[in-house]
């Protein structure tokens, strides 16, 4: 019996290291990526998007507006332009984004008080800079707004602490809970890494175990291990098992410590979310495998649903805001849990009875396969392989 | 003369190179998976995911200290906006935490006592929001409905006050924002354009991945040589061969990914179709001598999948969908310049979202047909130098031993010791 789990394991072991591609796949790949997300967004905030002005006016109000423009880190002033169509233009090749108009007769109609139009074009197409610009010009034209009725309501003779009161007389304060700086690599990072891990955890395990039927060594994989399924695809997989959480908790490093991400609660609670994802993603692999056994549908189906997640799980468009019928389907991947604990842990810092049915479901993940097992070794000892 | 005919020699060889490509593309399921079925399938299923395009009536709950008639209405039109709904009221900020806690509401809305009184004295109230911020786009839609209402009543309030002092209905100065090109500022129309274009470049890096993984099968199994190609045209004449057929066969996907799916969905379409077709010929051609490239990396069908995992995600970013492009660092610009997908995708979303003619973006369009020149150039040099070199090692190889090959899978599946005495002893006991 020891001899058999010795042969199993090395076997399984052999496989790893004489196949460069698991290198690539379970090391290189998710930590390179994992590298060039927090870099990519290290800034973490948009700043100083390009964007033009268009001022025809060329008065002491218009250019004391847009030197305050110029003050605004959202937006950075890249041209000047001198009617609408040249701007546009510009916003067509792609050299800015958006722009802020000043009409001619804004100075005199403002100060006969006959209310001129200040008017920002903004280029939807790419969405974070969309909201940069809105945030920039909005506060300008708010400020352009008090500027001008300050000095009237200060000419008729309103005492100065009254007139901020009278132009706001209702503040807002808006907390951004856990991460005022609106980074956008805390948010973003935090949930792309991860289901780019699980992808490449669904993908390995798929194709170690479709591998032996595409090699046609399925039944030498179940003599090694003694015929006994369970320890066949346990000595398989635990290597790799333990491989991914050593990668998974390495870029959990990377991101509480070395990037700084949120982190407000105890890190076992994330440490054991990262260890239940790993298996809880080879548990669904393994159940796949069971179900269809077919390499080429097994990895299709993984494939599928693991490039899907990052769309379906609810990163971006949140999911109340999806179709009745797609949000379910996010429920479907254990990835979803895990970006759910990261939220309510790492994030928000919740009490962990508030995130019970996340682990709770991952570890469902985990034992998932063992029911579907038996259909995996009825066809490793019977093959047939559909290439 | 003698040139002429090598020239003719040379067409010839291209001609029995894409006829001999059209086969291996129709004998292969698992390419036309990637060739055509991504394409048709993968951009209607993102379209629909991405579709509902804005966050509308998201969760908050109200604490109200004030309970004041200005509480209450501030309030009312909060739930009327249609970015919020007012979920509830709670009775402390111990109770909304436990609501935002078990996700019962995204956010809080805070009412301190004495708003109104504050108000009506002539000083500033305060009102605060907090904020789940898992999710950016819930942030965002509790934000746009806040500020508006914050305005509204703003105005609302000065114009009592001042009534009489001068006309100040709403400010001195008004402002309008036009958003350009994607007027619904939803988050499909904007990211969707991007993805369109992405999804064929990628489609068509794996079609061609798995051809390459096809024929090193064959290859494995048969010496070194693979059967099916009985042309053996030269490094020069195999691509330009290849990328016709890879050419025609994009020409229906693309036409479906970049004009019918925006037309069913409703995505910006402010491009000209002929214009938007002439900008597509290089970038299939780049993407096609892109992925012969690629074929360095693939030596089985697994190979096709470390393509995909590497290349899916970093692509796609590199795009700028979210992360801007001015705002890279500049060795990510870099690298995102040498990669087709970006050229197109922004060349695309220029023309097809904001209006843009070709020549607006001509310097996107020479860049593509730079990266063609580039990349057959490079792709010319993997074949000759280090593909063709590979087979010949292959075929060398199983000269000298001709099971090497099926050998070395075992080696690889960890089953290289099966004549070892000792496992063939216990397989005995076993049976």
């Amino acid at each position: 019996m020891f001899r058999i789990i010795v042969n199993s394991v090395f076997r399984g072991w052999k496989q790893m290291t004489r196949r460069p591609i698991y290198v690539c796949m379970m090391v290189i790949v998710p930590l390179l990526s994992a590298w060039f997300f927090f870099d990519l967004m290290e800034d973490g905030v948009v700043k100083r998007t390009p964007v033009g002005l268009v001022d025809l006016d060329k008065s002491d109000l218009s250019r004391n507006l847009t030197r305050n423009l110029s003050a605004f880190p959202q937006v950075s002033i890249k041209n000047t332009y001198d009617n609408y169509n040249d701007a546009l233009d510009a916003v067509q090749r792609g050299e800015i984004y958006g722009f802020f108009f000043i009409p001619s007769d804004f100075s005199t109609k403002a100060l006969s008080n006959k209310k001129p139009t200040l008017s920002y074009y903004i280029n939807y197409a790419y969405f974070a800079p969309g909201s940069m610009q809105f945030k920039g010009f909005k506060t300008l034209s708010v400020l352009a707004n008090g500027g001008i009725v300050s000095s009237v309501l200060t000419s008729v003779g309103m005492p100065h602490e009254m007139v901020s009161a009278t132009l706001q007389p209702i503040v807002t304060h808006v907390h951004a809970l856990k991460n005022p700086w609106l980074s956008y690599n805390y948010y973003l990072s935090s949930s792309f890494v991860p289901c780019l891990l699980a992808l490449l955890v669904m993908l390995v395990t798929v194709f170690s175990i479709g591998m032996e039927w595409h090699a046609g060594t399925s039944r030498n994989w179940m003599r090694t291990a003694g015929n006994s399924i369970a320890l066949a695809t346990f000595t398989k997989l635990f290597p790799q098992t333990f491989i991914f959480s050593a990668v998974g908790l390495w870029i959990q490093y990377m991101m509480y410590s070395i990037y700084g991400f949120p982190l407000n609660c105890n890190p076992w609670n994330m440490i054991i979310a990262m260890f239940l994802l790993v298996v809880a993603c080879q548990g669904f692999a393994l159940f796949i495998c069971s179900l269809v056994p077919n390499f080429r549908y097994a990895s299709t189906i993984c494939t599928l649903l693991g490039m899907l997640s990052f769309s379906f799980c609810g990163f971006s468009l949140p999911e109340e805001a999806m179709y009745s019928w797609v949000e379910p389907l996010g429920f479907l991947m254990p990835i979803k849990y895990y970006f759910k604990i990261n939220i309510d842990q790492a994030l928000n810092g919740v009490d962990l009875y508030y995130s019970r049915y996340y682990y709770v479901m991952l570890i469902a993940y985990c034992v998932l396969p063992v029911t579907m097992l038996w259909r995996l070794k009825k066809n490793c000892l019977d093959p047939f392989y559909i290439p | 003369m003698k040139n002429e005919e090598e020239k003719i020699g040379w067409l010839r060889k291209v001609g029995r190179m894409m006829r001999l490509e059209f086969d291996l593309i129709r004998r292969d399921e698992a390419v036309i998976i990637f060739f055509v079925l991504l394409a048709i399938v993968y951009p209607p299923l993102y379209s629909l995911i991405y579709n509902p395009e804005v966050v509308r009536d998201e969760a908050v709950v109200v604490v109200d200290d004030d309970r004041s008639e200005l509480s209450r209405r501030f309030t009312r039109d909060l739930d009327a906006s249609p970015d919020v709904w007012v979920k509830d009221y709670a009775t402390s900020m111990d109770q909304a935490r436990d609501m935002m806690a078990r996700k019962q509401c995204y956010g809080i809305v805070y009412f301190p006592a004495g708003l109104e009184k504050e108000v009506q004295r002539g000083h500033q109230g305060h009102v605060s929001l907090y904020c789940d911020m898992g999710v950016m786009m819930r942030y965002k839609a509790m934000l746009t409905a806040l500020t508006s209402v914050q305005m509204e009543t703003c105005s609302r309030l000065q114009s009592e006050k001042v009534h009489g002092l001068i006309s100040l209905d709403g400010g001195l100065v008004e402002s309008r924002q036009v958003p350009l090109g994607n007027t619904s500022m939803g988050i499909a129309s904007a990211v969707l354009p991007f993805i369109l274009v992405y999804v064929l470049q990628q489609g068509m890096m794996l079609g061609i991945s798995m051809i390459h993984a096809g024929s090193m099968g064959r290859r494995r199994r048969n010496k070194g040589v693979d059967r099916l190609d009985d042309v053996h045209a030269g490094p020069g004449a195999m691509l330009v061969g290849k990328a016709m057929v890879h050419l025609i066969y994009y020409f229906l996907p693309a036409i479906f990914a970049l004009h019918i799916v925006p037309l069913l969905f409703k995505f910006p379409m402010n491009g000209d179709v002929v214009e938007l077709f002439l900008l597509m010929v290089p970038f299939l051609l780049a993407s096609s001598f892109m992925s012969q490239v690629m074929r360095i990396f693939v030596n089985n069908r697994e190979g096709v999948f470390l393509v995909l995992a590497f290349t899916s995600l970093i692509f796609v970013f590199l795009t700028g969908v979210s992360w801007p492009h001015y705002q890279m660092k500049p060795y990510w610009v870099l690298a995102s310049e040498m990669i087709p997908g970006y050229w197109a995708s922004t060349a695309y979303v220029q023309m097809q979202v904001c209006g843009a003619s070709l020549s607006q973006v001509g310097h996107m369009y020479i860049a593509l047909w730079v990266l063609v020149g580039v990349y057959f150039v490079i792709a010319y040099l993997v074949e000759a130098f280090v593909l063709r070199p590979r087979y010949k090692a292959m075929q060398l190889e199983s000269e000298l031993d001709p099971e090497a090959l099926q050998k070395h899978t075992l080696y690889q599946m960890g089953d290289d010791n099966l004549d070892d005495p000792e496992l063939l002893e216990d397989d005995e006991d076993e049976e």
